[in-house]
This record gives structure tokens, sequence and C-alpha cells, in this order.
């Protein structure tokens, strides 16, 4: 099957681990991924400055998307998915916001295609590819790997939206981890933001939010954490020094895409799925999946 | 770029306010129906709320003050900056108030207003004009301290937006 993929910016200008491991895994798994004609922002920091500006930019994604022809749309960030899925919300809503946007992509010659099916990395695993596929393509199981998750706030909140998983319970990533032989645990900040969003504005907050749940992590004793999206990886990993001078521990978490465990458990090279860009301690997890 | 802790409070900036219902339709008019009148102050959102704790974000506070129509004070406030957007206020309110909604409504009147924005924010709008992304792509560093960028990774390039783009994009901004 064939889905059109749209990035984001976070992916295309800096985690590019996500980005290996996506193209990487999903052709296994029987998923074409088709690029959209432009690298684009998806409205998500416009938010915050025009909110009709943010709903043109993500209208204008399933625009592009729909020059593509294809039916389904791969929106492997949390921000940019929720982002696409608000301003697709407002067009089908609002007849008056709806016409304002159709008319402006006119003029660039673009038309946004409402039928276009939004997925996120975790609900096309779960719910499309499906566990027993992933079963049975899984070349090294995990077994005796133990970790935490963390689903993030934007893909699964707010339900009326229609988002990927359950908001207060999300099983999902637990699911698809289950699927690859390794365990998860079940802690009290499972659902704790990241704080990502907090950087422009009270940097030493941002860092703090991230710090507390990672110490929390740490205390868990398991082998790492798994994310499924760019700006809460950018956060636990990237950021992961920094958080825990914030709240001063010494933090030794490592931190993987859903993607990266999917493709070592699937037998792939750990450099096509840009494992060494991690910039926590994540030898240690390759060298127990490898043993 | 906004400080920490050298803001005035939200209380200070309410002394002697006075309720601007102008400013409550305007709000009102940029959450589309959303019922924000109908909170009744259960604080399901502060009790929840990721940045109450360290910043002292209270959802309720702002519902209610918009509601009262004191308007103006908000979009002055530091603290419609310090929302994380997890959006669990908007998951848990019973009447669909939709506490997040409310302020980036603020936060859209804090940049008509001309108050203190976030410098990231406005130099996001002005990197999407001109790249069609809101960032710059960056060299990374590996843990072994090599230097890698999206070639040398084989990842395919970064593609701008066709002409045309920016006009429409500017013309969007003038949308209130």
């Amino acid at each position: 099957m064939k889905t059109a993929v749209f990035w984001g910016c976070r992916i295309l200008t800096g985690q590019f681990a996500y980005e290996m491991s996506v193209r990487e895994v999903l052709p296994k798994l029987g998923i074409k991924l088709v690029d959209l004609r432009e690298s684009m922002c998806c409205g998500d920091p416009i938010k915050s400055v025009n909110d009709f500006t943010a709903n043109y930019l993500g209208a204008r994604i399933l625009a592009l998307a729909n020059l593509t022809s294809l039916d389904n749309l791969l929106v492997p960030c949390n921000r940019c998915h929720f982002t696409i899925s608000e301003a697709k919300n407002l067009i089908s809503t609002s007849a008056k916001a709806g016409q304002k946007i159709k008319d402006l992509l006119k003029e660039e010659g673009l038309e946004y295609n409402l039928n276009i099916k939004i997925w996120h990395t975790i609900d096309l695993l779960h719910d499309l590819v499906g566990l027993e596929r992933i079963k049975k393509a899984v070349a090294k199981p995990l077994k005796g790997l133990k970790v935490a998750t963390h689903i993030g706030c934007q893909i699964i909140r707010y339900s009326d939206l229609g988002r990927v998983d359950d908001a207060e319970n999300p099983r999902k990533l637990d699911e698809l981890i289950g699927a690859l032989g390794a365990e998860t645990v079940e802690y009290v900040e499972k659902l704790d933001c990241c704080g990502s969003a907090l950087m422009y504005s009270h940097p030493d907050s941002a860092l703090s939010l991230t710090g507390s749940k990672l110490k929390a992590v740490q205390n868990l004793a398991v082998d790492g954490l798994v994310v499924s999206c760019p700006d809460c990886q950018l956060m636990f990993d990237v950021k992961q020094k920094d958080a825990g001078t914030t709240v001063g521990a010494k933090l030794n978490v490592p931190v993987v895409y859903y993607t990266q465990l999917l493709g070592l458990a699937l037998g792939i090279d750990e450099r096509k799925l840009g494992l060494h860009l991690n910039q926590s301690p994540v030898d240690q997890v390759i060298a127990r999946i490898s043993a | 770029m906004l400080r920490e802790g050298s803001e005035l409070s939200l209380v200070d900036l309410m002394s002697m306010a006075k309720p601007n219902l102008e400013s409550r339709e305007k709000i009102l008019a940029k959450l589309r129906g959303r019922e924000l009148v109908n909170c009744f102050q259960c604080i399901k959102c502060t009790s929840g709320c990721t940045a109450l704790k360290l910043l002292e974000l209270k959802p309720h506070e702002i519902i209610k003050l918009v509601n009262l129509g004191f308007v103006d004070e908000l979009p002055s406030s530091d603290i419609i900056w310090t929302c994380v957007t997890c959006l669990k206020c908007v998951q848990r309110c019973p009447q669909k108030a939709s506490p997040y909604h409310v302020i980036m409504a603020l936060r859209n009147l804090a940049v008509e207003r001309e108050a203190k924005v976030p410098e990231g924010y406005l130099k996001a709008v002005s990197q999407i004009l001109e790249t069609g992304l809101a960032e710059t792509a960056q060299k990374v560093v590996t843990r072994k301290m090599e230097t890698v960028d999206r070639e040398c990774l084989k990842l395919p390039k970064i593609i701008s937006p066709k002409v045309g783009f920016q006009a429409v994009f500017m013309k969007t901004m003038e949308e209130k």
C-alpha cells in the first residue's frame, strides 16, 4: 500500500533518526511512502500568532497530499498531526472559514480533499499494519527488554477531534512494543508532558518538566524510554543533560523512537535507523538486543 | 524575550481593571462558538494543568476573567505564555469551555495589540515566509562526535514552496 507522508519542520531540520527509521521500517511492512511536493510547516507555531494562518497552513498540507492522489497521509509528528487535524476539523465544520481557505488555496492552484485520512506512526502501525503482521516480521524478538512509554500529548487529546489513542489510558504504543517481545511498565507519570512547547517562552520550566519525567523513568529501573514524537525526543534525548541539571539529577536514560526499536527487532542495521544520532546512552539497549 | 519571574502578576494587572465587553466579544468570535460561558468553575482544568505547579497557570481563572469581560489585561500578562499545550484541559472540561483555545485566542490578541510576545513565535513567522519551514536545517552531532547533515545521511533534499506561497501567506496573516 502507498501512503503520502508529511514530515514537518522538527523532523526535517534535526530529528533525522525518526525520518530514517520510518523510511526503513514501513516498506518492510508493506507501506510505501510518497513524499509531498514541498517541505512545509504545518502551522503549529503560528497557532499562537494567528489562528487563521495556522489553519491555512494545515489545510495546505491536505492540499499538497491531494496532489499525490493517495487516500492516506502519514504525519509522524504529534504536533503536526494535531495541527492538521484541527485544520481539517475547522474546514469541515465552519462553512465560512472553509470557503475562505478554499479560495486562498485556489490562488496557489491547490485544493484540499477532506477524504484523505490522517495517520500517525502509532495508529498506522497498530491499526493498519496490525500487531499480527508486525509479530510475524520480527527477526530478533526483544525478549527480556523492559521499557517505559511516552505517547506524547497531542496525538491523544482532545478526543472530540478524533485522536490516535485513548486520552486517559493510551495502550497502542505499549501493545506495539509487546508485539516485538518486549515488556512495558505502567507508571504514575506516564501521561506527564515533556514540556517542549515552553521552550520559546520559559525554557527553564520546559527543562524542569522534562527532567522530572526522566527522573521518574530512571527510578523505574527500566531499560529505556520509548517515544513517538520528535518534540518529545528532542527534550528527553537531546536535552537530557540540561534537563538533569535543571532538576538536580544525574540522568542516564536511553531514549529511542518506537520505529528505531521496531527496526532493531526487524533486524535492520542500527546506523540505518539513525541510532548513532541519539544523544542518550542507547548503546546499552542495542547491546542487550544484539546479545 | 520574556524573562521568567520578571513579570507583573495577573492580580497586579487586574487591580482597578474594568470589564470591556467589546474585547470579550472579540475573544468569543475567535472561539467560533466554543461554549465558554457555561464554565461553572469546577476547576478540573486547573487541577490537571501541567503549568500549574511551575508557572502558576490557573486556566479556570482565565475563563472566569474572560467571561466577566476582563480581557484587556490578559494579553499583556506573561501568564498566557505559560501554557504547555498538553490539551488536558480541553479533554477534561465537562462544559467544553476549552481553556487551551481561550489561551490561544488571547495570544492572538496579544499579537494584534503588539503586546510582548516571545520572540520565537515571531521568528517562526518570518522563517516560514522565507523558507516554508519554521526552523533551519541543522547539522547534528552523533554520539561519537561526527557532524552529519541530511545529505550524508542520504535523506532527500528539503524543497521550498512554489512561488505564490508567500503572497497568500501574507494575506492569511491579515485575517483577524
